[in-house]
């Protein structure tokens, strides 16, 4: 893998909308890049040291974009520390903490419904060193408003899109910086039924309610939860990681991220203004050292955030973001201190 | 307040149900605990991943390690 360290590059960190002609001289100039767009526009820019994923839907500081062919949304890691570039096939996955700095981070981006979606979303918290050597980053998605759509990542040193690669920016930081990945999930247990699983998966048949063994779609349809919008909260020893529902499908209710025996599950309460809620939980909280973040498209779709501000946190809107394992409908953000 | 040795009583607490009791709002330390509790790891194996853990991130979890003396 090539090793990028541009701590001396001039300028300041970017994170910003830009036309595809200013992105491509940034890569021209050798800048370590994470790169967000839809493929007509990141199939236009050149090799380099980038990685990228499609989606045309951002959270920007003047708020919510649904962007076109002519825009890509950049992050320059310049200044951070040392960029490494990496692809993995779905069979070398646990290679991201393997390879990833001692002291950092590795942004990572996986296309939508790929192998490598599902076997991370199931794996990841289990790899080696995965608590010691952070994975943040996202799920890359498509226009929902276009028939088709299809998510792929681009491994800049070539200018190749991948339909089934995880591409990585690992990024090791200086001895005296510390990478902290957060999140802010709108959403906390509704407090009506606890629910568990006797299997992990993205597509479930049965559940346990208050410990009972039920039919999952029946359930789910009994408390009007079909159409998504409220996802199902794990409590993870006081973090709450939700499994957002894409479908009930007769039998069988299909989730964006699995759920796991051992984990206790309830639907979210109801969150009535999602920017509202979001700038409440941002207000007050330091964005210094922020150094990457994303946000979830359904939050972006229910909380019908097009056009509103959420508190300055910008970032591509994304198909399942990344914490050291798949989330669904959060806000992550990693700093840097 | 310094980090207790790998000798220590206070990782075999942590990783014989002590994590989950740990009040912390660190995400990484929070889903460590969750894996752990499901994962059929040894307690001593457990206890090694979550002293590995606090040794690497001992700058910020500052608040969980004053609570590692009263587990």
């Amino acid at each position: 893998m090539k090793s990028v360290n541009l701590q001396a590059c001039d300028g300041a960190r970017l994170s910003a909308l830009m036309q595809i002609a200013d992105a491509a001289a940034l890569i021209a100039a050798g800048a370590p890049l994470g790169i967000a767009g839809r493929a007509e526009a990141l199939d236009q820019l050149p090799a380099g040291n980038w990685v990228g994923g499609t989606t045309p839907y951002f959270m920007t500081e003047a708020g919510g974009r649904i962007i076109g062919e002519d825009q890509v949304w950049v992050r320059d890691f310049s200044g951070l520390g040392a960029v490494r570039f990496a692809a993995y096939d779905v069979d070398h996955l646990e290679q991201i903490t393997q390879e990833a700095p001692e002291n950092g981070f590795s942004l990572t981006i996986i296309p939508f419904q790929s192998e490598c979606h599902q076997r991370f979303a199931h794996d990841a918290a289990t790899y080696p060193l995965a608590f010691l050597r952070p994975t943040v980053g996202w799920i890359a998605g498509f226009d929902l408003g276009q028939a088709g759509g299809k998510a792929y990542v681009y491994d800049g040193r070539t200018a190749t899109r991948h339909a089934d690669r995880a591409v990585v920016a690992h990024i090791e930081l200086p001895a005296d910086q510390m990478a902290s990945v957060e999140i802010v999930n709108l959403f906390a247990p509704d407090g009506v039924d606890t629910i568990r699983f006797d299997t992990e998966g993205f597509a479930i048949t049965h559940a346990i309610v208050n410990g009972a063994r039920v039919p999952f779609a029946d359930y789910v349809n009994a408390r009007g939860m079909a159409d998504g919008r409220l996802p199902l909260v794990g409590d993870y020893s006081g973090a709450y990681v939700n499994a957002s529902i894409k479908r009930v499908d007769g039998e069988t209710v299909h989730l964006y991220a699995p759920v796991f025996p051992g984990v206790d599950y309830a639907f979210a309460a109801p969150v009535a203004d999602f920017a509202a809620a979001f700038r409440d939980r941002l207000d007050g909280v330091s964005q210094e050292g922020a150094a990457w973040s994303c946000n979830c498209i359904l939050n972006f779709l229910y909380g019908d955030l097009e056009g509103k501000t959420i508190g300055g946190v910008a970032g591509p809107v994304t198909f399942g973001e990344i914490a050291y394992q798949l989330v669904n409908q959060t806000l992550v953000q990693v700093r840097v201190q | 307040m310094s980090l207790p040795p790998r000798t220590a009583t206070c990782w075999q607490r942590l990783a014989t149900g002590g994590l989950k009791q740990l009040k912390t709002s660190n995400l990484g330390a929070q889903m460590l605990g969750q894996r752990l509790e499901m994962s059929k790891l040894s307690a001593a194996q457990k206890a090694d991943e979550i002293y590995a853990f606090f040794v690497k991130w001992e700058r910020g979890l500052t608040n969980e390690i004053s609570q590692l003396a009263g587990l």
